[in-house]
């Protein structure tokens, strides 16, 4: 008898908690680009999802990986199909925690360091990142960049295309939040 | 009494503990459910086929926007047979069809073609212009199970006319060197591995040989299994439905007979490069020609090796904002 009820306590209790908490942003920006030899390689997309919890200081990134868009097409079918591998791996997430102890529910400009892990091609790894964080009348917009090693995620790529991609992927990040 | 405490505060402490366990995971876990299914609904299939031709035949991909594809296509003579065999080295001694051809695309969805073919038959010389449309594509969620594309091609021949009545290139003014085929191209990727397309076509020829057929309806099938990440099995098949008497009086009169197209090949993509190695029967590789007058046999050593190089150009201006 006394488990059920504990269960429904936590759950309401949770419920109670979490929902002014939670920002959240369905528009985020994610764009990345590397400089090669042989060509520039870059794509962004603007349907990222990110929600941020001002209480926990949690955050956590999605997106899509076939919403990247390319400026030539042919590249985007390779990005998919050849390296993320997109049907496999549909999406690339972060999933990371503020560890400066700011308080996000009172408006201002932070500078914050994030912690976290991020999964491309299935495959996880720890990050951390300076972030800008603005807070204003409720709503957060945040930016951040920071640099991902191709091979840290276990993305092949042939020696014959070598030359034309690069191994450092520059990311930048963009994204309003809005109560949910 | 004391143990019965004792149990007692463990138990309030385990509650407790449990709580605040239950709180965390149940804000980790909320906040990624706050995040909803952020998967795009009836997402587009992408790259069913790598080339906008199997071997003979071709597959539901067009050109994407601004995008130029220049596309080289080689077929040798007989590997053996009695045109084949040592003394023209395997074939390499002859080429029965040379197709050096471009593509555009105007949108996504639609490419406009032009290309210059050998020809293989007494059917020579020729220009053919083509428009290809997308019509629809299949979702990853099977909302849309297949795409369907549309081709459409003129070829006109730049063969002198011949002065036998009877031949296949008897012009007697412009209108008779020109040929249309229309297809409509159903195609599924049914996994990341294995894509299947079949098409129904439909070829006019304006002049034809005396008895053959100005309209014919064909059917061609293919597909396309990965074998590794960059490398591909090709194989089509091509049949055309005959009428029976004419084919009978045709084959008489020339003492050859009519085949079904089929091809096998492998494909190796690069990345903006399509090589494609192959054999196949048909001598010809425009489809007003070979869909009907594929007359080489698989069996008789009558197969030819043939290859093509299908490279792809982007005419996109660089997105300046970052």
């Amino acid at each position: 008898m006394k488990t059920p009820l504990v269960i429904l306590l936590c759950a309401m209790l949770s419920i109670s908690v979490q929902a002014q908490h939670i920002l959240i942003s369905k528009t985020a920006s994610i764009s990345f680009y590397a400089s090669t030899p042989a060509e520039d390689v870059e794509a962004k997309s603007d349907k990222a999802s990110s929600v941020i919890d001002t209480k926990t200081r949690n955050i956590i990134f999605k997106v899509s990986n076939t919403s990247f868009q390319f400026p030539k097409k042919l590249m985007q079918e390779h990005f998919n199909e050849n390296y993320m591998e997109s049907d496999k791996y549909p999406a690339s997430t972060f999933k990371g925690k503020i560890t400066d102890d700011v308080d996000l529910e009172k408006d201002g400009t932070y500078n914050v360091t994030i912690d976290g892990s991020l999964d491309i091609h299935g495959v996880t790894k720890n990050y951390q990142t300076k972030a800008t964080l603005v807070v204003n009348k409720g709503t957060i917009t945040a930016k951040t960049s920071f640099k991902v090693t191709v091979a840290d995620h276990q993305i092949k790529i042939p020696t014959l295309v070598f030359a034309k991609i690069a191994q450092i992927v520059d990311v930048k990040i963009s994204a309003v939040y809005q109560p949910k | 009494m004391k143990t019965i405490l004792l149990t007692k505060k463990s138990i309030c402490l385990l509650l407790v503990t449990m709580m605040l366990a239950t709180l965390q995971s149940f804000g980790q876990q909320d906040l990624e459910k706050e995040l909803g299914n952020t998967a795009p609904a009836h997402e587009k299939v992408s790259a069913t086929f790598k080339s906008t031709k199997l071997i003979n035949v071709h597959t539901n991909e067009t050109i994407f926007k601004n995008e130029l594809d220049f596309r080289i296509d080689h077929r040798f003579g007989d590997i053996a047979g009695s045109n084949g065999g040592i003394r023209r080295f395997f074939g390499l001694d002859n080429a029965t069809d040379v197709r050096i051809g471009f593509e555009y695309g105007l949108s996504d969805r639609l490419s406009v073609g032009f290309a210059r073919a050998k020809g293989a038959t007494e059917v020579q010389q020729l220009y053919e212009g083509n428009l290809k449309y997308r019509l629809i594509e299949q979702t990853t969620d099977d909302y849309i199970p297949v795409a369907v594309t549309l081709f459409g091609s003129t070829t006109a021949t730049g063969v002198t006319a011949s002065d036998d009545p009877s031949s296949g290139t008897a012009y007697r003014n412009f209108s008779d060197r020109l040929n249309f085929v229309t297809q409509v191209i159903i195609a599924r990727k049914f996994n990341s591995s294995f894509s299947f397309t079949l098409t129904p076509s439909y070829v006019h020829r304006n002049f034809t040989a005396f008895r053959d057929q100005n309209d014919l309806f064909a059917l061609s099938a293919g597909g396309r299994a990965k074998i590794s990440k960059r490398m591909a099995l090709v194989v089509d098949y091509t049949m055309p439905f005959r009428n029976g008497s004419d084919q009978d009086y045709l084959e008489q009169q020339s003492g050859i007979k009519y085949r079904n197209a089929l091809g096998a090949g492998l494909e190796i993509e690069t990345g903006g490069h399509v090589f494609n190695l192959n054999f196949t029967n048909a001598t010809a590789i425009e489809e007003m020609q070979f869909i009907p007058q594929t007359t080489s046999n698989w069996l008789k050593g009558q197969f030819r090796w043939g290859f093509s190089i299908a490279r792809r150009f982007s005419f996109n201006k660089k997105n300046k904002e970052k």
